[in-house]
């Protein structure tokens, strides 16, 4: 009599004891598997998530049995769910279109569930779906939810899911996950609240934060730039380091978010997370293996020994900005308070840099220059470490200037790496001057790395959640800006906008540098 | 910056026209060494070696014994990508007039010292050429491709040997690495514990392919993983004693497989370029038991890309050796 088998693939834990297994890669395709998008009518699902998804597929990164529901308020069938997800690709996804057979096998295992998430009944709706799922398309209980939705609304979602039984400890088989965006929280105490939250239905290990900023491929290269070679970490401290300087400068404005962003702001869009993240990676002790709680425990550690700052100190070690109109690019762009949805009076900063310390014996004394902004002038993102001057000069012409060295870890546009020495300019004479020698990992490799996004939801269906930040580090994170969030919301700016869009930012930020006889890198 | 030398052995200038080049700064991650003797192939091969060359920046000699080049040409270029400047050097050589320790000697003497020395040879003899022993001496990697040719099979018995003879080598075969992707879809009709039995009681296996060396290879892989011993050209016998008969159709585009079957008692696991598209595979389970029918992306194997990570790949792999091994055994 026929065997019905649900699908062909793999199954978890079976697949290890294929002999026809031996050699391959088992960690590079992820088990079977739901994924759930709530939000799956937004621009993100649209732009990024669901392109991600079916180039996974076609990288093979995917599991064989897998399902995707799309859960958002419109109204529309499984059907225009399909057809919208088709142009998405076909319009978004780097592959270019989506083609037949592997579309439609795809699509096939695409649905969706209208709903608002207060709809009780929605929810209900939504495990039936994963149950015939899992039944159908063999996805064996798995299960990923990515809440692609206002940060308002993930507290509803996960209360949603637990009272319909979805919640991880209701569950009879495999496993789940939740992939939260950020921002995780407004400040403090709401990340805490919102954990609370979270944490009622999903254990710490169940929670993604993603941090799409961590998915490339350079910010993973820090790491193996520090552990991987021997000839840093000798001098990677206070006695050969001046000073780290971690830019993450863009050259656009809010881009339509206008509403989300005078809200946010600078320093809470990126430095207390993205640029922080870079901080931790940099400043951060070796960890023991590359197994994600060893590499999170060493970046709390760091997090946590950040020197706090007084508020009445904030200050002298910070500086805020807001774009005007300029010209970015050669082309004339309006100033912030003329975006769309931005307050005309707003006070929200566009730019905000700030100097921090770790208190630990690596890096005592050292400073860490932090900054970020919008419309600067060039989009450009690097860690830039200066290392201290030579104790005595022997070498040099008068007039010849013995640079600091530096070395320069390019996260974007470019991606590589350059170090700045000294050299003797050919000649009778002992002319010195620093010169760059440059590595570029494209072209060093000749490999074009995956989005972000691929990246970290191949990462959390497999779960790794090695590029994925931690409680801790998030609430460590907090801890540090909390005081210059504070004050910045007391003492109300009167020199808003303060710098041209497409300058290098304001000139308070330059001060901030020139108190401590350095300067910022040109941008 | 180009040169010619007429003289293959004026190796001075060669190397003076190179270091003009080191004057920028520049990334090589290896010396790259690509034997040609194939007039046929020869453009094929050259065109994936300047590719590969060009992404992994490297110090490229080309060892042409095709006739189509006749003393040394030195090409140097700088060209910016993403915002660093990359220097290319390449050597083309014309070896056809001179004799094995010659261009053992030259390649050595042209080589940038502790880099990694990855030979792509595409001559058509191995260990018979004293040309080729003598360069795969001093490299860290050698790279070869066993189909396509006429001498497949032949090539797969002589790099058996290879593996015993040079121990320290690590050797890849273009063949076997396009394999990947059908061995993994292999791997999954397996996968579910319910028809792993059916892996232990096959009775026989079809291949279709272009070339023969991809369906050696793939018995060979299979034999090997599932402890089958040869027990003639087209046969195996498993660890029961059962015999399972392996066919391979000469059909479709070389270095291609087409389609791989495995018949165990009722049941049959077929995998098979779609008719819709070529690079999507049509899985398939029939018999015994049933399955919806899949469609999955056959993987990317580009002839560079392959050369890319056999490159990359800095340890011997035991899985090629023992089907290579395997492949041997049934050959005879």
């Amino acid at each position: 009599m026929a065997t019905e088998v649900q699908a062909l693939g793999r199954s978890d834990g079976a697949a290890a004891t294929n002999p026809l297994r031996a050699g391959m890669d088992a960690s590079r395709i992820a088990n079977p598997c739901n994924v759930v998008f709530f939000g799956a009518s937004g621009d993100l699902t649209k732009r990024m998530l669901m392109p991600a998804m079916y180039n996974l597929r076609l990288g093979d990164i995917l599991p064989t049995n897998f399902g995707i529901v799309g859960f958002s308020r419109s109204e529309k069938s499984h059907y225009d769910f399909r057809e919208e997800m088709k142009e998405a690709i076909d319009q978004f996804s780097r592959s270019g279109e989506a083609r037949d057979p592997l579309w439609s096998d795809f699509a096939n295992r695409l649905h969706y569930i209208p709903g608002s998430f207060d709809d009780v009944e929605a929810f209900h709706d939504l495990r039936r779906q994963l149950e015939e799922n899992d039944e159908k398309l063999g996805t064996e209980g798995n299960r990923l939810y990515y809440l692609s939705t206002p940060p308002s609304v993930f507290g509803k979602i996960v209360q949603q899911l637990a009272a319909a039984g979805l919640g991880p400890r209701d569950q009879q088989r495999g496993w789940s996950r939740i992939i939260v965006e950020k921002p995780f929280g407004t400040d403090l105490v709401s990340a805490r609240n919102l954990q609370a939250e979270i944490t009622k239905v999903f254990d710490e290990k169940q929670i993604y934060r993603i941090d799409h900023y961590l998915g490339k491929e350079p910010v993973q290269d820090i790491m193996a730039l520090r552990f991987a070679n021997v000839m840093f970490e000798p001098i990677w401290n206070r006695r050969y380091i001046d000073n780290v300087q971690i830019t993450a400068a863009e050259t656009v404005g809010v881009e339509g978010r206008g509403g989300y962003y005078d809200n946010a702001g600078a320093l809470k869009d990126m430095i207390q997370n993205h640029v922080m993240n870079l901080l931790a990676l940099v400043a951060m002790e070796p960890p023991i293996s590359p197994n994600a709680d060893h590499i999170r425990d060493e970046k709390f550690k760091v997090l946590s020994a950040m020197r706090p700052i007084p508020e009445d100190s904030v200050s002298k070690v910070t500086a805020r900005g807001q774009y005007g109109p300029g010209l970015v690019e050669g082309k004339p762009v309006i100033g912030y308070r003329e975006e769309p949805s931005v307050d005309p009076n707003s006070a929200t900063e566009t730019y905000a840099s700030v100097k921090f310390y770790i208190d630990n014996w690596r890096w005592a004394d050292v400073p860490f220059y932090l900054r970020s902004g919008k419309r600067l002038a060039r989009k450009h993102s690097e860690i830039a470490v200066t290392f201290r001057g030579i104790p005595h000069r022997i070498f040099g012409e008068t007039g010849d200037q013995i640079e600091s060295n530096t070395l320069v870890m390019k996260i974007q546009p470019e991606e590589g790496v350059s170090i700045r020495f000294n050299a003797k300019i050919p000649g009778p004479k002992m002319h010195i001057r620093g010169v760059t020698m440059d590595f570029n990992y494209g072209t060093g490799f000749g490999v074009v790395s995956a989005p972000a996004y691929e990246r970290l939801i191949g990462d959390a269906m497999r779960g790794d959640a090695t590029l994925f930040t931690r409680w801790d580090a998030v609430e460590q994170a907090w801890q540090a800006v909390m005081p210059i969030l504070t004050r910045w919301n007391e003492t109300r700016i009167v020199d808003f906008p303060n710098y041209l869009a497409g300058s290098q930012g304001p000139q308070n930020a330059d001060a901030l540098l020139v108190a401590d006889g350095r300067e910022w890198r040109r941008i | 910056m180009n040169l010619h030398v007429d003289s293959a052995t004026d190796v001075s200038a060669i190397l003076d026209e190179l270091r003009k080049s080191g004057r920028s700064a520049r990334v090589r991650t290896m010396n790259f060494v690509v034997f040609v003797d194939d007039p046929a192939h020869r453009s094929w091969v050259l065109e994936r070696a300047a590719i590969v060359a060009a992404k992994h920046p490297s110090r490229l000699v080309v060892l042409d014994s095709t006739g189509a080049t006749t003393g040394v040409d030195v090409t140097s270029s700088t060209r910016d990508a993403d915002g660093a400047t990359i220097v290319s050097e390449r050597v083309d050589i014309g070896v056809g007039a001179l004799d094995h320790a010659t261009i053992g000697s030259l390649t050595q003497e042209l080589s940038v010292p502790d880099m990694p020395t990855v030979l792509w040879w595409s001559g058509a003899r191995l260990l018979q050429s004293r040309t080729f022993s003598g360069l795969a001496q001093n490299a860290t990697t050698v790279l070869v491709d066993s189909s396509g040719t006429a001498r497949g099979a032949e090539t797969i018995r002589e790099l058996g040997e290879f593996l015993s003879r040079f121990p320290g080598v690590v050797l890849g075969d273009l063949a076997f690495m396009r394999l990947l992707p059908w061995q993994e879809m292999i791997a999954q009709f397996f996968d579910d514990p319910s028809l792993r039995e059916d892996l232990f009681s096959l009775e026989s296996l079809d291949i279709e392919s272009g070339s023969e060396a991809e369906a050696l290879y793939l018995a060979g892989w299979l034999g090997s993983r599932l402890s089958w011993e040869p027990s003639g050209r087209d046969t195996f016998r498993d660890r029961s004693g059962r015999t399972i008969a392996v066919s391979k159709i000469d059909k479709g585009d070389q270095r291609r497989v087409r389609s791989v079957v495995l018949r165990a008692g009722e049941c049959t696991y077929r995998a098979a370029l779609s008719d819709e598209d070529e690079n999507v595979v049509e899985l398939s389970v029939g018999g015994g038991h049933t399955a919806r029918k899949r469609y999955v992306p056959l993987q990317n194997i580009a002839n560079t890309s392959l050369i890319e990570r056999a490159i990359l790949e800095s340890r011997r792999d035991s899985i090629f050796e023992t089907s290579l091994l395997t492949v041997r055994e049934l050959l005879g």
